[in-house]
């Protein structure tokens, strides 16, 4: 678990970039980060990830398992994590809604695990495989009961690589299931990368210095004992309510407190699990809110709208939750609009409308067809409510 | 004087949840004192359940214990083991757990052959849920789901499992303890999935709605219709209808075991690809 994989393009000072997919970068990430536990179930557009697990994995050490369908390459992960290893897996929505289930137990039982989800439009087989973010609020609310979520969502081939290293980074520390969201588009398309490239890219909260052996600081309180199953402690773990203990409770009050703490532990630590970029900053009326995808369409629309004297912002999410409140109130206290454009029907400016609305207008701008947003078109939207504005 | 099995137990978790004339409890001493005669130790071992009465069990032994979802103990047991294959990993589960709801995480075990020993608790009934029919109930038994009787055939999860692939297979009676452990025993000392189903009885949801009725009554019936391998490969087709055939059923040692063969896999990967960079994208 420790073990630290330097991979070999830095080993070897190569600083040429290479052009790579975004399914392999997050292969990558995951085994430079430390991860040496995969399950999954073929899938397409994730299959790619696990194909490359499948071939470095027992190079490094690891263990790779092809499971019989998505609740169980979780419950796998989750027998894994419950050892100490680090484990990840990696599918798209119809597999994400098998794997409910084993997220809320790795919920409960506080099992740190990495889950990949590259997005293709839904509900059921929906189009395969045409790119969507369409699972946001499963990824926030998928399992049943009140629990804490941590959602990342990529945007390209570099944060394929680092956001994976980030969702298992959080994994560990506060001993819980990360998400990462990706899509048809980021996860299958090809586009130059080097870890050189990886560090060109700031973001504006979190630091990326991987430490080797980083496994939970004793700053995230609310974290339970950690439970390894196989040492010397030989705990009990268990989906039911559970007290300091580790076994079940029915005592109200510690029910009560397990359940705060549980989500506490993630709800507290936002500072530090929301990871953000801001373009423009200061100098838009306009604001683009964009993650995954829609965020190039809106970074590109932002490089246009300077050319053509729009006041646009840009704010660029890599965490969704939990959320971003401090930014997302921050930019609508000094913007007329927010814009976000999503390839669903408004999951996440739903959020952002409850966020931001006290202070600014929210504008949800959907896409469904599987086509990516252009920033032409974006810009054409931002320019007729600026218009409109004025007109008033 | 304690019970030598209480090494084994958290007695401060006691009493259990099981009925009293409850079959559970007579495995899992079976299990226990097997765990001990075979000198095991409590931080190289890990029970993994599933959701039911029989998963419950997790709750009281005092060894590495993983209380998981419900039908997912097999798959969860798969990942500590592929993770630690130094551990001795034992599944509890029951009907309803394991041939229901994890019927396919089952089959897929014992057809990767992992070091994994399962014991299915078949009560043929969900105990805790209040009563309704498994998939081992017999046509025409009651239960509050099959309330003019049972109509689905059930299975035969001996048979299920040698035919997925399992390389030890056992069945064990409550009402036969000591075979039931001699039998765990060997479950666990075979290199390879073993599946290992126990009869238990369930008076309460089951027993109340079908005869025989009662704990002592049950257990009876049980030794009654009972016969061992050998014996009953001596009767003929007639007479073995309704008899419960006990003891090893199937063993087969040749049969390559998952983590060994993967070890190979590893041994590979590292010989044919030292030195060449990972991950460089073919283009």
């Amino acid at each position: 678990m420790e073990q630290w994989h330097t991979h070999i393009l830095r080993e070897k000072g190569d600083k040429s970039s290479l052009l790579l997919q975004g399914n392999r970068a997050c292969a990558l990430g995951a085994l430079d980060a430390g991860v040496r536990f995969f399950a999954g179930y073929p899938i397409t557009p994730s299959s790619e990830i696990m194909e490359a697990m499948a071939k470095e994995l027992p190079r490094v050490g690891g263990v790779f398992v092809q499971m019989e369908d998505e609740i169980g390459s979780i419950c796998a992960c989750i027998g894994a994590a419950l050892t100490g290893e680090l484990a990840m897996t990696a599918t798209s929505g119809p597999g994400f809604s098998l794997m409910q289930e084993g997220i809320g137990y790795a919920i409960m039982a506080e099992a740190p695990l990495l889950i990949v989800n590259v997005m293709r439009a839904g509900p059921s087989t929906g189009r395969p495989t045409a790119p969507s973010q369409g699972d946001v609020m499963q990824a926030r609310w998928g399992t049943h009961g009140d629990h804490p979520a941590i959602v990342l969502a990529a945007s390209n081939v570099a944060d394929m690589y680092r956001l994976t290293m980030a969702g298992v980074r959080f994994a560990q520390r506060f001993r819980t299931p990360v998400v990462l969201l990706s899509d048809q588009v980021v996860g299958q398309m090809r586009e130059s990368f080097s870890p050189e490239l990886v560090d060109r890219y700031r973001l504006t909260s979190g630091d990326f210095t991987f430490i080797p052996g980083y496994v939970r600081p004793d700053v995230v309180k609310e974290v339970g004992q950690v439970h390894v199953i196989g040492g010397s402690r030989h705990p009990h773990v268990t989906g039911l309510y559970h007290d300091e203990t580790g076994f079940p409770t029915d005592n109200p009050e510690k029910a009560d407190a397990f359940l705060r703490n549980l989500y506490n532990k993630v709800a507290n630590h936002r500072d530090e699990l929301c990871l953000y970029d801001v373009k423009n900053e200061g100098k838009g009326r306009v604001c683009i809110v964009a993650y995954g995808s829609c965020a190039r369409s809106a970074r590109a629309a932002w490089k246009l709208a300077e050319q053509e004297g729009l006041p646009v912002e840009v704010l660029h999410l890599y965490t969704l939750f939990p959320l971003p409140v401090e930014i997302v109130q921050k930019v609508a206290r000094r913007v007329e609009f927010m814009v976000i454009p999503e390839m669903n029907l408004g999951q996440y400016a739903h959020e952002v409308r409850k966020m931001a609305e006290q202070w600014t207008t929210v504008v949800s701008l959907n896409k469904t067809d599987g086509n990516l947003f252009t920033p032409r078109e974006l810009l054409d939207r931002i320019a007729e409510l600026i218009g409109k504005y004025e007109n008033v | 004087m304690p019970l030598e099995i209480e090494r084994f137990l958290h007695t401060e978790r006691l009493p259990h949840i099981w009925c009293p004339g409850c079959g559970i409890g007579i495995i899992t001493g079976a299990f226990l004192r097997a765990l001990i005669s075979l000198g095991l130790k409590r931080e190289n071992t890990v029970v993994v359940s599933g959701i039911g009465c029989s998963s419950r069990a997790a709750n009281y032994i005092d060894v590495g214990t993983i209380h998981s979802i419900h039908g997912r103990a097999v798959a969860v047991a798969t990942g500590v083991k592929l993770a630690r294959p130094d551990l001795t990993v034992v599944v509890f589960t029951g009907d309803g757990d394991g041939a229901a709801i994890g019927g396919n995480h089952l089959i897929h075990a014992c057809r990767r052959n992992i070091d994994i020993t399962c014991i299915l608790f078949n009560n043929s009934i969900y105990g805790m849920t209040g009563g309704q029919f498994s998939p081992t109930m017999h046509p025409g038994d009651r239960a509050t789901t099959a309330p003019y009787g049972q109509v689905e055939r059930p299975f035969d999860l001996c048979r299920l499992a040698e035919a997925a692939g399992a390389t030890f297979v056992a069945r064990a009676i409550a009402a036969n303890v000591r075979q039931a452990e001699s039998l765990i025993k060997q479950g666990i000392q075979h290199h390879g999935f073993a599946f290992i189903e126990a009869m238990v009885p369930c008076p309460t949801e089951y027993g109340r709605r079908n005869k025989p009725s009662r704990a002592v009554e049950m257990l009876e019936d049980q030794r009654a219709r009972s016969v061992t391998r050998s014996q009953a490969a001596r009767m003929p087709a007639e007479e073995l209808r309704g008899r419960i055939i006990t003891g090893v059923l199937y063993k087969d040692t040749d049969a390559p075991e998952y983590l060994d063969t993967y070890a190979q896999v590893v041994a590979k990967a590292q010989a044919t690809t030292s030195g060449k960079p990972p991950m460089r994208e073919e283009q």
